[in-house]
């Protein structure tokens, strides 16, 4: 599954960028990415990696059973600008099912690099045996990463109302969107 | 168990005079598979009950005649799994990618592994690894990229009661024992379904600006 990366993708101006999961010594470099993720939206963050301890425990606890961590970066320096975690529970009912959580730089929004590790992540979870991945959006602050979704046939399944809460006390509608991955053959 | 035959010379000297014939045992009785198949060696062949049109499933060449022609083109491989002598039970062709399609534009550098196909009354006992294995013997490979692109339309779920996830892993195991890994590339039919998959296998003889030239061909962007 993990032995064909790195995977390379070129974005439509040429920027050559590689897949590859999360290893230890990214330590550095993720602490650039997640410290230029912009304060309205580290606010959302589900695990507080822009804190280095926190950060620093994370990477010492990885365990790919639980949490596959993949980052995008710049080929030709190294930069990580795209992180994507998809996320298993351990317990035995609930392994056919995996989370995904996305998130890029915001100057490299418009390159579809979202799109790509959402696919890629589909693949990967298809190739683990996943039968269902979930993403989760905050509706009115994601809409890039929801259009990426349904792009990739993800389905809108439930609408969780005023579920959210932004930093200015805000409430904001949570969208749980579903993609099946194992289609039988009838489904053609 | 496989034991080598001699290799064959139908046209000596020329790109089918090495040829490879092996002889195995599986469980429906001897099968030979040959490489290299040269064009006039298709003539008294047909095609086992196993392939052909089935409901949901219709392999991809149907003919024998198409094995004549493919034989034919520059560089070709058929590569043939023959049971009682002249009964198809499988096959494997490649060849170089037809001028409309998108990996031409690298020329001769690009080799496609097109198509790979054994009948349901011979599958099991490895033909297709065996075919495959023995195609990408030939020297002629480290000078090429070689690819593959699996389909999920042209999959027979059916007849292996696989899903496409689980056919996809089967296709990626098989081509992985060979060198193969997948690529991501946005062209469209290969983009159109998350199952679908193109892999490939790098020659040692190929260079670096080549390969660098093949991944923006994948995301349509040429270089010089």
């Amino acid at each position: 599954m993990l032995q064909d990366y790195p995977k390379a993708i070129v974005t439509p101006d040429g920027i050559s960028i590689l897949l590859r999961p999360v290893v230890e010594s990214d330590e550095e470099a993720l602490r650039v990415f997640f410290s230029k993720i912009p304060e309205r939206e580290q606010w959302f963050l589900r695990e507080k990696l822009t804190d280095h301890e926190l950060l620093h425990k994370w990477l010492q606890r990885l365990n790919f059973d639980s949490i596959i961590p993949i980052v995008a970066l710049r080929e030709d320096d190294g930069t990580i600008i795209a992180n994507l975690r998809l996320y298993r529970s351990a317990a035995e009912s609930m392994r056919h099912v995996a989370h995904l959580r996305v998130m890029v730089l915001p100057e490299y929004r418009h390159h579809k690099i979202g799109s790509w590790m959402i696919l890629d992540c589909v693949k990967l979870a298809m190739d683990l045996g996943i039968e269902k991945v979930i993403a989760e959006f905050i509706n009115g602050m994601e809409e890039p990463a929801i259009r990426a979704a349904h792009r990739l046939d993800f389905r809108q399944e439930a609408v969780l109302p005023n579920y959210v809460k932004d930093r200015e006390g805000k409430y904001h509608d949570l969208l749980i969107m579903v993609r099946s991955l194992q289609r039988e053959w009838s489904d053609f | 168990m496989e034991r080598f035959l001699t290799s064959f010379s139908e046209s000596e000297g020329g790109w089918h005079s090495d040829g490879r014939t092996l002889v195995l045992a599986t469980p429906r009785g001897e099968v030979t598979v040959r490489t290299k198949c040269p064009p006039g060696s298709f003539g008294n062949l047909r095609m086992e009950d196993g392939l052909g049109h089935f409901a949901h499933y219709s392999s991809i060449i149907k003919t024998v005649g198409a094995f004549e022609e493919i034989a034919s083109r520059k560089q070709s491989i058929v590569t043939m799994a023959l049971a009682e002598s002249n009964l198809i039970a499988g096959y494997c062709v490649c060849w170089y990618p037809a001028a409309d399609e998108r990996w031409s534009a690298l020329g001769e550098l690009m080799y496609e592994m097109a198509a790979i196909e054994v009948s349901r009354n011979y599958r099991g006992a490895d033909l297709a690894g065996i075919m495959l294995g023995n195609t990408l013997q030939y020297d002629f490979f480290e000078d090429k990229i070689a690819y593959m692109v699996g389909f999920s339309w042209h999959w027979d779920l059916e007849g292996t009661g696989l899903n496409p996830a689980q056919y996809r892993q089967k296709m990626m195991r098989l081509y992985g024992r060979f060198g193969f890994r997948e690529v991501y590339t946005n062209e469209p039919n290969i983009a159109l379904r998350v199952e679908n998959v193109m892999m490939i296998r790098v020659g040692s003889r190929v260079s670096a600006e080549d390969q660098l030239r093949f991944r923006h061909l994948r995301f349509g962007i040429k270089r010089p």
